[in-house]
């Protein structure tokens, strides 16, 4: 990949218009459609980042104006903190700067060469300035400037700055603090897999908390297409911590520099402070194996030395780096994000933990929508992206892709001819790989490459939402069958009997036994609602027990508890059992009689909670629930420790209180946990069947 | 059994009805799901009655209980038309099965879903009470055969006066409108001067025979068709064969679901196999079009599409089509891929039936004139 620093740097002075020239195919401006899909990502990804570091909840709107033969017009507006007067030449003028390319975090922005490309291929393709308005909330007005490049001292060229107060066109009212960027560039607008528009309608997926809107306007002024996807989530993502990098990524040059740029005295304090997951006592071990003395300085290791650390990294037990430097974007989230961009019946998303491949920290996020408006016919639509970055060329070559391809869907409900290629069907599958280093196929960063834990990691994503989308089917087959047979005891049955006793004049007949022989089951149906007054999501269970006996069951409830979600309401009180269930151990149930459990939580929106499973513990089945498997319980509580555990760990590191004594017990209960898998409804799926 | 000739009282037909209530009502005093037993009604459970020389249902039942939704609500059905037919004898009123099925809107859960679910219900209940629509007060929508020939009957009309109608001298050109209800209290046959009756599938056909003089050249009555035939068609050609003992001959176009016309004609009709001896006319022929007809006369054609295919092998495995006759004429259809239409001879001119095809057709069977 191309090294930020050889570039930017004062070594080499090379023309940054000829740098352009040669790569422009991996830094996205290789054709003229895709040229504008670059420019609008650029510009998004940036008000995107900068709304997030700043808390503020995204307005974005992007506009493409068709003008005279090839040119394109391409306004894109934002409501973020602006950028001060002073950094705007920076900003838009310098090629690949910023703090980004060194520190250890999930960004989006590590695509592309940032809006400094668009404002360069403006230039080189019509020679039009880049019109930028900038206005920030402490200035009175704000600043319009319009910018170029001198591209032999890559930097910026500003001219007719002003300042002034800035009101939008549309609203009529005066901004507070935004950016808008406007440019002519040589483009194509196309719609299809790979426009603008599909961009837009990804990166809303993935950001529920912005709202966007596109409008792509022909020559004449008409409008060509217009999208608008409305936030549906109020909380902005986490702010992420930088991290250090871990000893298990690392590799010789970057060692070497480090070394090279350090400004501790001791190896050991060189090793604790550049990188993470290095305890005192992993320390002293790394420098023990390699036979490397703690009070050489660091600035003086050579390279031999050099690569004995990397060996001895792998050789001595480190602690996993942490992970809360990863945003991801959570699984209800996701789910908000997917129903706002596609009308399903089915939706099941999961997050799973946080892992480590290589010394890289990575986590993954698996979404299902299935049914409503998608279509049936073809393939199933992926939606794959990485850093919250919507990935929209390469789609085959890709590692998600290929994750998606190995399941075997068949099992799961959909279509999947000859277990090959793609699943058929009304569905669409989302896959959200966050990292701080995302490795890809190639410097266009359009397909991730194959990674065994990545790929282990989705399978057990899919395998997950999979296993929901079974349920869901199975359930509504099964709802669709109790229904029927609820109507016929209940409706048509006794009207037979009012019937035949008109006809015969004869006394109605006890039908009670008539109807436990036609049902002889014991039924359960939930019923998921939303309490507008009292903002609660409402879940009410009713067990019919049709059969000739007395039953008694144990019911459990799974329902998405969270340090947000809580039970406010519960009819029957009941137990914990695990996180996330719930379970009641009713009276007997007669033959012919019928119970009910409701509760309510709270923490949720509308339409958050619209699909849940019921398990019972007890003898003989129950149409409408699942008999509880106590291995999977048992391992939501193996889960719920590991958390535990996990929690534990970060304090004690951050505390480092007793540690030469604990690490080692934390490392060995770590391992052996993780060895486990974390995520392990998907793991039980897998070995079950 | 036979219902002919044992025409129920209407106290017999409400007590029949009545019969599936207590059924049911017994049932469920016993705990058990109300039901209704009926025989399987497809070409699985058609068999040949030597005695009655038609196709009848054979012996394999099927019970309609009240486990699944669909039965139940059919068994609800069957319970609310019971007393809409009650009704119905009581004030002396009829209606057409349309009619029910719309009367049906106010039944609630045991509203019909179509009409054809309440055409089926009504036959299921023939068939179970051994009754005929007829006693039920129910009729057709669809209209009876038109007939042209010299013969003559006694229709009972409207202020119940007896009326006598000659089918040739009597009516315009559109001929007799055969009623719908044609049994004893409403029809007589009188009296004829004809060698056969023709029955003629498709009403272009029949008029050209008509505008021809084909009735009187060849001394037949003519009657059409309309497709399928209606239940009264049916019936007043079994009574013409039987109380004028005159052949039945039937003229349709060479394709399979004209095959099946003869054959509801001749054998039976698979819906109506309950009552086949009384609409079957045994020993009605098969005039043409055949397919060797097709080849002799070299007819224009159509290619056979693959729903006529499939007619084609069904009839194969229907036990009525089970004869040399009928599998060497499928055999050499499906052969030479070709159906064809009656009107097709036109081809040789508007004459050419009337002057060439019908009268060699006729010699073969020994009707010749």
């Amino acid at each position: 990949m191309v090294d930020a620093r050889d570039i930017s740097g004062k070594q080499k002075q090379i023309a940054v218009s000829e740098f352009f020239e040669k790569n422009k195919h991996f830094l996205g401006f290789d054709s003229l459609q895709r040229s504008l899909i670059t420019a609008v990502k650029e510009a998004v990804d940036n008000s995107l980042d900068a709304c997030e570091e700043a808390r503020i909840l995204p307005n974005i709107v992007v506009e493409i104006n068709r003008l005279k033969g090839e040119d394109i017009e391409l306004i894109s507006q934002d409501n973020g903190p602006g950028i001060p007067r002073d950094a705007i030449e920076n900003v838009f003028g310098k090629f690949l700067l910023g703090s980004r390319f060194h520190a250890i975090r999930q960004t989006r922005g590590q695509q592309g060469i940032g809006i400094t490309g668009v404002v360069m291929y403006a230039q080189l393709t019509t020679g039009a300035k880049t019109r930028v308005i900038s206005k920030i909330a402490n200035d009175s007005s704000a600043v319009f400037v319009e910018l170029g490049l001198d591209t032999r001292k890559n930097r910026a060229i500003k001219s007719k700055e002003r300042r002034e107060v800035w009101i939008d066109e549309n609203t009529g009212e005066e901004v507070r603090h935004g950016l808008k960027i406007s440019t002519i560039m040589k483009a194509k607008y196309q719609r299809g897999k790979q426009s603008v528009y599909q961009y837009l309608r990804m990166t809303s997926i993935v950001n529920p908390h912005a709202t966007i809107s596109l409008i792509v306007r022909g020559r004449d002024g008409e409008i060509l297409e217009e999208g608008k996807w409305i936030r549906t989530s109020e909380r902005l993502p986490r702010v992420v911590e930088e991290i250090k990098p871990h000893p298990h990524g690392i590799q010789l040059g970057t060692l070497q520099r480090m070394l090279r740029e350090s400004e501790q005295r001791k190896m050991t304090s060189f090793l604790r402070h550049n990188f993470s997951g290095v305890s005192v006592r992993a320390a002293k071990e790394v420098l023990s194996t390699s036979a490397i003395e703690d009070d050489r300085v660091p600035k003086r290791i050579n390279s031999e030395d050099a690569k004995k650390l990397i060996a001895s990294f792998q050789k001595v037990k480190l602690l996993p780096p942490p992970t809360d430097c990863l945003s991801p974007i959570d699984d209800l989230l996701i789910k908000k994000g997917l129903s706002k961009a596609i009308d399903s019946r089915f939706a099941s998303t999961v997050t799973r933990l946080p892992t480590v491949s290589q010394g890289n920290p990575f986590q993954i996020e698996v979404g299902l929508v299935f049914g409503g408006d998608i279509s049936a016919d073809g393939p199933i639509e992926v939606l794959r992206f990485a850093n919250r970055v919507p990935l929209m060329y390469q789609q085959g070559g890709c590692a998600l892709t290929k994750a998606i391809e190995s399941i075997d869907w068949k099992r799961y409900g959909l279509d999947h001819p000859g277990g090959k290629g793609l699943p058929k069907g009304a569905a669409a599958v989302l896959i959200h790989l966050a990292s701080t280093n995302v490795q890809f196929t190639s410097e266009a960063k359009e397909a991730v490459a194959d990674n065994e834990e990545v790929f282990d990691e989705i399978r057990k994503g899919l395998l997950e939402v999979g296993r929901g989308l079974k349920n869901h089917l199975k359930k509504k087959d099964q709802r669709k069958k109790a229904k029927e047979k609820f109507e016929l005891v209940n409706v048509i049955l006794p009207e037979i009997a009012k019937k035949t006793s008109k006809i015969l004049g004869r006394e109605e007949p006890d039908l009670a036994p008539v109807i436990t022989q036609i049902m002889n089951a014991v039924f359960c149906e939930e019923e998921l609602g939303w309490d507008k007054e009292r903002k609660l999501a409402t879940c009410s269970i009713k067990i019919f027990n049709y059969t000739a006996r007395a039953r008694a069951y144990t019911i459990l409830l799974k329902w998405p508890e969270n340090e947000n979600i809580t039970m406010v309401e519960n009819s029957n009180g009941g137990r914990k059992e695990a996180r996330g269930i719930w379970a009641w151990r009713l009276d007997t149930l007669n033959p012919g009689t019928s119970t009910t459990i409701s509760v309510s939580l709270s923490g949720l929106s509308k339409g958050d909670w619209t699909d849940t499973d019921i398990f019972f513990r007890g003898n003989g089945d129950i149409i409408g629930a699942t008999k509880i498997d106590e291995k999977i319980l048992e391992e939501i509580r193996k889960s719920e420790a590991l958390t535990a555990i996990r929690n534990e760990i970060s304090e004690s590191e951050s505390q480092e209180v007793n540690e030469v004594v604990s690490e080692r017990e934390l490392v060995e209960k770590e391992e052996t946990n993780n060895s486990d898998g974390i995520n392990i409804f998907a793991d039980f799926e897998e070995g079950s069947e | 059994m036979s219902i002919v000739g044992q025409r129920k009282t209407k106290e017999e037909v409400k007590d029949a009805l009545k019969d599936i209530a207590s059924e049911m009502h017994n049932k469920m005093e016993k705990g058990v799901p109300p039901s209704m037993t009926l025989p399987v009604r497809s070409k699985t459970n058609i068999g040949f009655d030597n005695k009655l020389g038609v196709y009848k249902y054979g012996k394999k039942k099927s019970t309609r209980d009240a486990t699944s939704l669909g039965s139940a609500r059919q068994l609800l059905r069957s319970l609310h038309v019971t007393e809409f037919i009650e009704q119905m004898i009581d004030s002396g009123k009829s209606s057409t099965l349309r009619e029910m099925y719309y009367i049906s809107e106010a039944w609630g859960h045991g509203k019909f879903g179509s009409q054809n679910e309440s055409n089926n219900l009504a036959e299921d209940l023939e068939i179970v009470t051994k009754c005929l629509r007829e006693d039920f007060k129910l009729r057709p929508e669809e209209d009876g055969a038109r007939i042209i020939g010299n013969v003559t009957f006694e229709e009972r009309n409207r202020k119940g006066d007896w009326m006598r109608i000659n089918c040739r001298d009597d009516v315009g050109d559109s001929g007799y409108g055969v009623p719908y209800n044609v049994e004893a209290e409403k029809l007589t046959l009188i009296e004829e001067d004809v060698d056969f009756i023709m029955a003629i599938e498709t009403g272009g056909m029949f008029d050209r025979l008509v505008e021809n003089g084909f009735d009187e050249e060849a001394r037949c009555a003519l009657i059409h068709l309309k497709g399928q035939p209606a239940r009264s068609t049916r019936r007043i050609m079994k009574r013409m064969s039987q109380e004028w003992n005159k052949p039945i001959i039937v003229f349709a176009d060479c394709d399979p679901w004209s095959f099946r016309i003869y054959a509801s004609i001749a054998y039976g009709a698979i819906k109506t196999a309950h009552i086949s001896e009384y609409l079957a006319t045994k020993g009605a022929q098969y005039l043409g079009i055949t397919a060797d007809d097709i080849l002799a006369y070299d007819l224009p054609s159509d290619e056979l599409t693959k729903q006529d295919l499939s007619a084609l092998d069904s009839e194969l495995t229907d036990p009525r089509f089970n004869t040399g006759y009928w599998k060497d004429q499928i055999n050499l259809m499906k052969e030479i891929g070709k159906k064809a239409e009656q009107q097709s001879l036109a081809k040789y001119g508007l004459d050419f039936v009337t002057d060439t095809y019908l009268p060699e057709k006729l010699a073969d069977i020994g009707l010749g004139y």
